[in-house]
């Protein structure tokens, strides 16, 4: 298979490449790591006249805490997530750790991932989980758009043509908090999940009661997607196996899953559930400070 | 075994592995020739239709063409594998049969003209009814793929020995199973690919990533009409095959007439999803078994039935379905068998050998069903094994001789390595542990076509100087380490240090090799590598004998010295000679003994360039009844396995975690080799068990040909694997080797199902054993 001829365009900085993107439409796409980019080129799903290679923006690059808030630059490569770092919420290293292999982490990107905006992407689950937003810098400016909304199909995004997805905005963490990230797919490594599932909590201070939680739900529903029917369950409840079992049972019926050669849409839903509850209790025991509770 | 080498039974370091391992190592994709045309080939988008028309004038148009085949530029030669079923044309004359099969071929001055002039063939199709399944297929109204081939049916056997009914009748338990594989893909990490060039002496070189040179030449003689002498076959490094590089490609052939056309080099590759769609990998098989036992354990009969859905074409098929049969003969004294296989044409890409060709599926539902009738009987599995376990000397019911046999020795080993006696019945829920046997042959008996010929030439020639050997052999290294296992067995036989020892192969102007399928190199090959370095040595000894006046039964190599046995002699002479020719050098002789260096040299002064030669045809082997070549061999390898599992009860997925494997290969050639080719066969046989299948949608596209959609183990998925090495000492082996590349995967499959069941109780019987489909399984058990 052979890449198919393109122009190829490495801005220097944001600016510049919202300028080219403004100049060429549609003509022009961005590219960051590539991982995918590259492979639906040769498969061509996608024939651009021109690539932008993002990597020369230092607006995308980086990590930094300001006040209450983290700012993820959209180039953060996931093996640099999976590693963790000062900024990076231990959930999103837990995704993050769980895409592909180490070559493909290596490459691939925060911002891609959420651009690339597939059903199963492993970045995608845990920002949700966290409530993060996504950072949208075009000709007028930027605007910050929360992941629950912002993914609209498979591949498909609110972001406009002419916007550039720079950086990743989330809660800085605080204690009482704890995240859980189950992946069940054929092996265990360079694998798009049958069904993944993020789960984010946050405990009262008497350390039982939860407070707030979240439950992201991947290979269910032609987006990454929120389970809000688990969160209405959890939020107020006390953390323990009843409401979790409550949660899973919540979350597998807010899965919108269809049979294709994967698997069937009934596996699925089972596995919504079975996962929602195992990564809830993963939450839970992070929460607490204790040992993380394995899959 | 008691017998000391100096070589053999080491952990050499490989002779590829310094260039593998710094990127020095030339593939065919490193190779390239000045004047390259890149050539492509228009593939069938339809798996069952009729040609109307070809029109290629646009193709010829576009600038940059150099030219475009189809049928009717080529000969109308049939080819294929087994020449009793010679059924492939390299252009589609009027049909296709398969999405991918060939139409036409062009050559470019490069690649992306080249696939735009494809684009631009235009053909007429008229769609038939698309055949995917076995069921579809042999439906009464099905159309034939194959006006030669009524009802679809590519090959049928019907076989007896003993009595089965009469022994059934004798039976107190009647066991009775059905097991369902899918379609495997080889994965081999190198695309086929090739470069054809048209030498201005007529002779066509064809460097081509493949397994086996000998039958590509012949293939290609055969279809483009230039003599065997017109045809050279050079394979470089190659990374991987087992099993579907074992025949000629289209590329091969296209290739070739492309550049028998052009008069330039043309290179032709297939993509990952070509390879898929070239396929010639494992089958899908279907297999149903009665097997009769006494209350005792004694195994008396097997009636067995196989189907095996083929693909378009019948590639290695007849083969694949005698094997699928043949071994199950043994290593069980098994006194009555029937056999009935058949294997039916569809319209998918055709299925051919893949490591343990044949046997694989069947191995796993028979060592299944073998645990049912353990535990029916009361007995442990290992026990009702051994109880039934061959020996060697013993010769199965289809003539199998098994010359030697460590079986019990595998088992044992596998059952105190896995410390089966602690963990079998008592293990918690959701881990199981579970084990199964296998055996293999070492190299096909008969080559593909009938002939007389060797199997294998082998050349060794001394270096003018003395200094080491080159061995020309005409085998094929494709990873599996066969260069280094040649260069042992040669070091060996002529007494010389490893070091000295290079290998120059896959070359068809070396000899004649059939090349790398059936687990055949180390013997056969290693055979004639023997009987060559015995000869060299031979020569050296006797000039030498003569130069010193002594008997050349006093004189002996080790380790590069000459060994003179029953007193002192004076090599002086010799030692003067060779220092004088060699004044101002700083590595003269200065050992206590004369080197072999000083004999070869001596040798070569008196006798000219010193060339040995060795050959190896195994001798006639096997039954007289129909298919009764198919399964034979000079060896048999075999070996034991205990796999140790954990379900999932919530998801239904398994993780292997620990394989203690056992394996007889008479004696290790290179040691790291065979447990390399043991770990290697654990890894495809986990594929094939947990993740593999490749799909097909309803008009028979594939819908998982890549590398990311279709599941193969990656280092992740492997489990902790203990590797035994068993050496029986094989009289028919050179040095007592025999084979460990397909023996080796036999007992995967069976061990993980028997371990599954142990844990979950479950007879599964379907593979691959997809989370999803042992939850859906486990459901139905918990609802039942």
């Amino acid at each position: 298979m052979l890449l198919p001829p393109f122009e190829y365009y490495r801005p220097s900085n944001l600016e510049q490449a919202l300028a080219l993107l403004r100049e060429m439409g549609d003509q022009a796409h961005p590219l960051a790591g590539g991982t995918d980019l590259l492979v639906n080129l040769k498969l061509k799903k996608l024939a651009p006249k021109a690539l932008l290679d993002l990597g020369g923006l230092e607006e995308l690059k980086g990590s930094r805490a300001d006040g209450g808030q983290v700012s993820l630059g959209a180039l953060n490569s996931a093996s640099r997530l999976a590693s963790g770092g000062p900024h990076v919420p231990r959930l999103l290293a837990m995704g993050a750790g769980a895409l592909g292999s180490p070559q493909v982490r290596n490459r691939a990107t925060l911002g891609g991932n959420l651009v690339t905006a597939r059903p199963a992407a492993d970045l995608c689950l845990p920002l949700l989980a966290l409530g993060a937003r996504a950072v949208l810098t075009g000709p007028q400016g930027s605007r910050e758009v929360s992941l629950d909304g912002y993914f609209q199909g498979p591949g498909y995004t609110v972001k406009e043509p002419g916007e550039i997805l720079t950086r990743v905005l989330l809660e800085a963490p605080k204690p009482g908090q704890g995240g859980g990230y189950q992946k069940l797919g054929l092996r265990q490594a360079l694998e798009i999940a049958l069904v993944n599932v993020a789960a984010h909590l946050e405990l009262e201070p008497d350390g039982k009661t939860i407070a707030m939680a979240r439950v992201a739900l991947g290979a269910v529903a032609p987006v990454p997607m929120l389970a809000p029917s688990a969160a209405q369950v959890l939020q107020g409840a006390k953390a323990d196996e009843k409401s979790f079992t409550a949660a899973a049972q919540a979350a597998a019926a807010d899965a919108k899953p269809i049979d294709d050669h994967r698997g069937s849409a009934a596996y699925r839903r089972d596995m919504a559930r079975t996962l929602t509850l195992r990564a809830l209790r993963q939450a839970l025991a992070q929460a607490q400070g204790g040992k993380e509770v394995g899959a | 075994m008691s017998r000391q080498f100096d070589v053999i039974g080491s952990r050499a370091p490989r002779k590829d592995a310094p260039n593998k391992s710094t990127g020095k190592a030339q593939y065919i994709e490193d190779i390239t020739f000045p004047g390259e045309l890149a050539g492509a080939l228009l593939q069938s988008p339809h798996a069952h239709a009729k040609i109307l028309d070809i029109d290629t004038s646009k193709a010829l148009a576009l600038p940059g063409v150099v030219a475009v085949l189809t049928a009717k530029d080529v000969p109308e030669v049939k080819y294929g594998v087994s020449p009793a079923r010679y059924d492939e044309n390299l252009f589609a004359m009027d049909r296709v049969r398969y999405v991918g099969d060939e139409i036409a071929a062009v050559a470019a001055v490069d690649l992306p003209t080249a696939l735009k002039a494809v684009e631009l063939i235009q053909v007429e199709y008229e769609p038939l009814p698309v055949l995917l399944t076995v069921e579809e297929a042999t439906a009464n109204d099905a159309p034939w793929i194959h006006e030669e081939y009524p009802d679809n049916i590519c090959a049928q056997v019907e076989q007896e020995f003993g009595d089965v009914e009469a022994a059934f009748a004798q039976c107190d338990l009647i066991q009775e199973g059905s097991f369902f594989s899918k379609r495997q893909d080889g994965a081999f990490i190198e695309p086929n690919q090739c470069v054809a060039l048209m030498g201005h002496d007529g002779v066509l070189t064809l460097h081509s990533s493949t397994q086996v040179p000998h039958y590509v030449q012949r293939t290609v003689a055969m279809v483009t009409g230039l003599g065997m002498s017109q045809v050279r076959v050079v394979k470089p490094y190659v990374g991987g095959g087992f099993g579907p590089k074992a025949s000629a490609t289209p590329i091969d052939l296209a290739a070739s007439f492309l550049a028998i056309r052009t008069g330039r080099p043309v290179r032709m590759a297939y993509t990952r999803e070509q390879v898929f769609l070239f396929s010639r990998a494992r089958h899908g098989f279907t297999h149903h078994m009665k097997i009769g036992a006494k209350k005792d354990g004694t195994l008396m009969a097997l009636d067995h039935q196989a189907t095996l859905d083929g693909g378009a074409y019948s590639s290695f098929g007849i083969a694949t379905v005698y094997y699928a049969g043949s071994l199950l003969g043994g290593p069980y004294k098994l006194p009555n068998m029937r056999y009935a296989g058949r294997r039916v044409f569809t319209n998918k890409p055709a299925c051919g050998a893949q490591r343990g060709h044949g046997g694989v599926i069947a191995r796993a539902l028979f060592e299944q069903q073998l645990d049912i009738i353990a535990e029916k009987l009361g007995m442990d599995p290992i026990e009702l094994r051994l109880k039934n376990m061959m020996e060697t000397g013993d010769v199965t019911c289809n003539d199998l001789a098994m010359s030697s046999l460590g079986m019990k020795e595998c088992i044992e080993a596998v059952k105190s390595g896995s410390g089966w006696g602690e963990k079998k019945g008592k293990l918690p829920p959701g881990k199981g542990i579970g084990m199964a046997c296998g055996f293999f042959v070492s190299g096909a008996g008969y080559p593909i076509y009938r002939s007389e010929t060797y199997h294998c030439t082998i050349m060794i020639k001394a270096d003018e100087d003395g200094g080491g050997i080159t061995v020309y052999t005409a085998s094929a290294e494709i990873g599996q380490g066969s260069d280094t296992t040649m260069a042992m067995i040669a070091a060996e036989a002529v007494g010389i240090p490893l070091e000295q020892v290079r290998v120059k192969s896959g070359d068809t102007d070396f000899g004649i090799d059939l090349g790398a399928y059936s687990s055949r190199t180390t013997l056969m090959t290693g055979h004639a590598t023997k009987e060559a370095g015995d000869n060299l040595k031979a020569m050296v000894l006797e000039t030498l004998a003569g130069e010193l006046g002594i008997q050349a039964a006093r004189l002996d190599i080790k380790n590069g010295l000459i060994k003179i046995s029953g007193g002192p002699v004076d090599f002086s002479a010799i030692r003067t000679g060779y220092i004088k020719e060699h004044r101002g050098w700083q590595d003269q002789p200065q050992s206590q003994e004369l080197t072999f260096r000083e004999a070869a040299r001596l040798a070569y002064l008196r006798r000219g360039t010193l060339v040995a030669t060795g050959k190896y045809k195994p001798p006639v082997l096997g039954g007289k009844y129909k298919g009764a070549t198919v399964g034979t061999s000079p060896a048999y390898g075999c070996s034991a396995q205990v796999a140790e599992v954990n379900v999932d009860f919530e998801t239904g997925q398994i993780i292997v975690e620990r394989v203690t494997d056992a394996h007889d290969c008479g004696q290790a050639v290179n040691l790291t080799s065979v447990e390399a080719q043991m770990q290697g066969s654990v890894s495809m046989g986990l594929g094939e068990a947990l993740f593999e299948e490749v799909k097909f949608d309803a008009q028979g596209r594939i819908i998982n040909a890549s590398l990311g959609e279709y599941h193969i183990p990656t280092v992740m998925d492997m489990p902790e694997v203990r590797c035994i090495v068993v050496e029986s000492g094989e009289p028919n082996g050179p040095f007592g080797a025999k084979e460990v590349g397909e023996g080796a995967i036999m007992p995967t499959i069976p061990a993980i199902l028997n371990a599954v069941r142990n844990a979950t109780g479950l007879v599964l019987e379907e593979t691959p054993l997809t989370p999803e489909r042992v939850y859906q399984a486990l459901k139905k058990q918990k609802g039942a």
